[in-house]
């Protein structure tokens, strides 16, 4: 069995040949082109050097040397922004050993090989958030990846986005719906969680004094026996970081009240609460998002799993959005990954959503989530030529993904797949016609 | 005074009753009709009397006290039926005191899951949406969950939504779990003995309830033979040793499929397969045998990767072009079960006809379930379960504007939309 996954393992790789000779310039000819930033282009070019996008317009005209694909009229997005998942971890997701886990990084344990990312490239997918559960009031570092199949886990890591960390808020570090085995742990009631993320604030600042106080006692020492250095704490020192502002905190949170109590407590410490995952009533209080600055990622209809994801609707988002909150549409899961263009879609049926409004929710807000628009999430010149190419326009019904094109470099195509299987297949009737003569 | 306090809100009850009777006759006009079996109407006309279909045609003259409603621009379908659910079962999925879907232990044939349905489930009116008007209601769980239930989604009680109360029976088939899945033993040889151990136990279970039934039978024609004492569960299963009450068995690998077209064949059982995502493999055997298959969610990934990214949707395209006949089900979980009609849109993005993928909403589950006299398409006296709506119904952003079950027009408001009303009222500072 080990062996037919790495054959197949090196089958899905082979199919990626194309991303191994390197494309300096690629020029995609006559595709309907949805810049997100701006009016959508009919029939437009776009021209990728270095795996930047170098021009958009009309009838460009290909440089010597250039690669040039016609897409006959098919659609060309941003490549889809997945703001929330876990997929490319090794082992588990939660450390659940202690409350506060701040010291454990996601970056340490990313897989490459994690057969997720095939999948998401074929959902036009072509950068992620994968992150550290939900068991903790602070949890693990996140890590932002750019699907490079293919590449190592170095070679994922998107260059330049901000750090992550996760906080989890309700049920889940409650441990409400958790099976009781042995003792329970604190804390059992969100009272608790506050209280926690509040005392590890205040340890964290005295941890930082007692280094102040040190290197200062380093400073001012002439004569006489060194200071001793307080002893290195890396949980309190993540924290510290946090206080500094220099982790971006992504925040699991369902119900309004908690959420409100959050932002406050951030507010009061100075720390930068960038979003709400989940946010399942975040539609309740816009006017305190909106106030706060914080960001909603959310789901577009997945709900009543339990009770703090009860009291919601599909409209929330759409709702969210009208009353100008930063709203990103994310996965949580490998399979929903893969069909993020066609939740996009249901904002438009629940809540009457426009079509680049509900294209935004997968593409440039959650790149504002993540830090990362500066690089990704629209189709202008001096971006990076992250692409996603699809059938039809990505919100009808019947669209399929065609293309997913990562720094100009093509990591999944749809036409080259079919080819592969249909190889496959013929050898698979040869090898069966040959067992049916012996 | 004390008298008026009881006599205002009867007389209220009477003027309210009285407005919100709707009128037993309808007719919809100016519609793009597609009653599935039969040829597209353009700019028809369709009326509703007593709760059936009376009459489908190009022009239809109102007859006095129909209410006529306009569908200019807009399309009627038959309602949507939705091959397997939890609905009614489950509210919350982590909150055990709205759940009622599963019972302990292996053997409960003889559970009708008709005794737990909560007809004011919310799901039941968000599931509406979409057009859905009839669901097969299962239970899971051990080896012999129970008896599923064919609903239609309204009514006051559960008896006013039954449209057959046992529908089927279901057999929770043991199959080999996939890699390290939950507490499944590492090894595969480790994994294929569970298995057997359970098919064995399985299969001797169906022989006591067969033997049971032969003494039965024997005591019937042989008055000195005294009958067996009476065993509910094995009574549960009579109809279905003897080929009268289908039995929904769920396989998605090509292997476990193989083993259960064999053990339906040998055990002589009237098989509706669920899932087969890997029914591609071996489309042909599923033909030959017979055995319609329901559709899981198409929310899913391949059953292996080695079966290509779009394996789930390829494979509805396959088992239609083998003639098998199947329909779409939203895969268990109730409170999506709207999303019915995307799944429908998944296959055929992938290569299904528009035209299949309709039947599979509609005609295909009711014969699949016995009931294609009654629903299923729009034909002259059956029950009058139809939606009007914008557009294509399987493209997410089409509108259902009036939706009609046994003819009646059903508010189409639910938990969701009463959440935005009232949420929408919030001013924004």
């Amino acid at each position: 069995m080990r062996r037919k996954i790495l054959l197949f393992f090196i089958f899905l790789i082979s199919l990626n040949l194309t991303s191994l000779y390197a494309q300096d310039i690629l020029l995609l000819k006559n595709g309907n082109i949805i810049t997100i930033s701006g009016e959508n282009i009919m029939g437009g070019d776009i021209l990728i050097k270095n795996g930047k996008i170098a021009r958009i317009g009309k009838n460009l005209k290909a440089p010597s040397k250039a690669k040039v694909i016609d897409l006959k009229g098919k659609w060309v997005m941003p490549g889809i922004i997945d703001s929330h998942s876990h997929i490319a971890i090794e082992g588990g997701v939660n450390e659940m050993g202690d409350l506060i886990i701040a010291e454990v990084d996601v970056k340490d344990v990313i897989n490459p090989e994690d057969i997720n990312i095939w999948y998401a490239l074929t959902g036009g997918v072509t950068t992620i958030h994968t992150m550290h559960g939900s068991g903790n009031p602070i949890g693990g570092r996140g890590i932002v990846l750019k699907l490079r199949w293919g590449k190592s886990a170095e070679e994922m890591i998107f260059k330049g986005a901000p750090r992550t960390i996760k906080w989890a808020l309700g049920e889940n570090p409650k441990q409400t719906n958790f099976s009781r085995q042995g003792k329970p742990r604190y804390p059992r009631t969100r009272m608790g969680v506050e209280a926690s993320i509040r005392k590890i604030f205040e340890e964290a600042k005295d941890y930082m004094k007692k280094w102040e106080e040190y290197k200062k006692a380093l400073k001012k020492r002439k004569k006489g026996p060194l200071p001793l250095p307080p002893r290195k704490d890396y949980r309190l020192e993540v924290i510290a970081d946090i206080l500094k502002g220099k982790y971006w905190v992504h925040c699991h949170g369902y119900q309004s009240e908690e959420m409100v109590s959050i932002m406050k407590l951030c507010h009061e410490y100075g720390v930068k609460l960038v979003s709400f995952e989940h946010g399942l009533e975040g539609y309740r209080i816009t006017n305190e998002l909106v106030k706060y600055g914080v960001a909603v990622s959310t789901f577009a209809d997945s709900w009543a799993y339990k009770w703090e994801a009860y009291h919601t609707m599909p409209h929330s988002t759409a709702l969210m959005v009208k009353r100008g909150v930063l709203v990103a549409l994310n996965s949580d899961s490998a399979e929903r990954m893969r069909r993020l263009y066609h939740e996009a879609a249901k904002t438009i049926r629940f809540g009457d959503l426009s079509e680049i409004e509900a294209l935004k929710t997968i593409t440039i807000n959650p790149a504002k989530i993540l830090g990362i628009d500066k690089w990704v999430g629209t189709i202008e010149v001096g971006k990076d030529a992250d692409l996603a190419i699809f059938s039809k326009h990505p919100l009808d019904p019947y669209t399929i993904c065609e293309m997913t094109i990562i720094d100009g470099q093509i990591y999944f195509d749809r036409a080259k797949y079919l080819e592969e299987m249909k190889k496959k297949e013929k050898e698979a009737k040869k090898k069966e016609e040959k067992g049916k003569k012996i | 005074m004390k008298k008026l306090s009881y006599i205002i809100p009867i007389v209220l009850t009477f003027i309210f009753l009285a407005l919100a009777k709707t009128p037993s006759i309808i007719l919809i006009k100016n519609a793009t009709i597609i009653p599935v079996t039969s040829p597209e109407i353009k700019n028809g006309c369709l009326l509703i009397k007593n709760g059936k279909i009376e009459a489908i045609g190009k022009k239809i003259e109102a007859p006095p006290g129909a209410k006529i409603i306009d569908a200019s621009g807009k399309y009627v379908y038959p309602g949507f039926i939705d091959g397997f659910t939890h609905l009614g079962l489950i509210e919350i999925s982590a909150i055990p005191s709205t759940v009622d879907v599963q019972e302990l232990g292996k053997f409960n044939p003889e559970l009708k899951v008709a005794w737990a349905i909560n007809p004011h489930s919310v799901h039941f009116a968000t599931s509406r949406v979409n057009g859905t008007t009839t669901a097969l209601v299962a239970p899971r769980g051990g080896l012999f969950p129970g008896l599923s239930a064919l609903v239609k989604m309204n009514g006051w009680t559960f008896e006013e939504m039954v449209l057959k109360e046992v529908a089927t029976s279901v057999i929770n088939f043991p199959v080999i779990p996939s890699r390290r899945r939950g507490r499944a033993p590492e090894s595969e040889k480790e994994r294929e003995k569970e298995v057997s151990k359970l098919m064995k136990e399985l299969k001797n279970y169906l022989k006591e309830a067969r033997r049971y039934m032969e003494l039965k039978e024997i005591a019937e024609s042989n008055p000195e033979i005294s009958p067996p004492e009476t065993n509910l569960k094995y009574e549960a299963l009579i109809p279905v040793l003897k080929g009268e009450l289908p039995v929904i068995i769920t396989v998605n690998k090509a292997k476990d499929i193989e083993r259960a077209i064999e053990f339906v064949k040998k055990e002589k059982l009237k098989a509706i397969f669920r899932g087969c995502l890997q029914g591609f493999k071996i489309a042909n055997k599923i033909k030959e045998a017979n055995i319609p298959v329901i559709i899981g969610s198409l929310y899913t990934n391949p059953a292996e990767p080695e079966d290509g990214y779009d394996a789930p949707f390829r494979n509805v395209v396959k088992l239609a072009e083998a003639g098998i006949i199947f329909c779409f089900s939203s895969g268990g979980n109730p409170a999506i079960a709207k999303d019915l009609t995307y799944h429908a849109a998944r296959a055929v993005a992938f290569g299904l006809p528009h035209e299949k993928a309709i039947k599979a909403l509609t005609i295909n589950p009711a014969k699949i379930f016995g009931v294609d006299n009654r629903i299923g398409s729009l034909e002259t006296g059956k029950d009058a379960d139809l939606f009007i709506c914008t557009g294509d119904p399987l493209d997410i952003r089409t509108e259902i504007t009036n939706l009609f079950i046994n003819g009646k027009e059903i508010d189409l408001s639910n938990w969701w939309t009463d959440l935005e009303k009232k949420w929408k009222k919030r001013p924004i500072k």
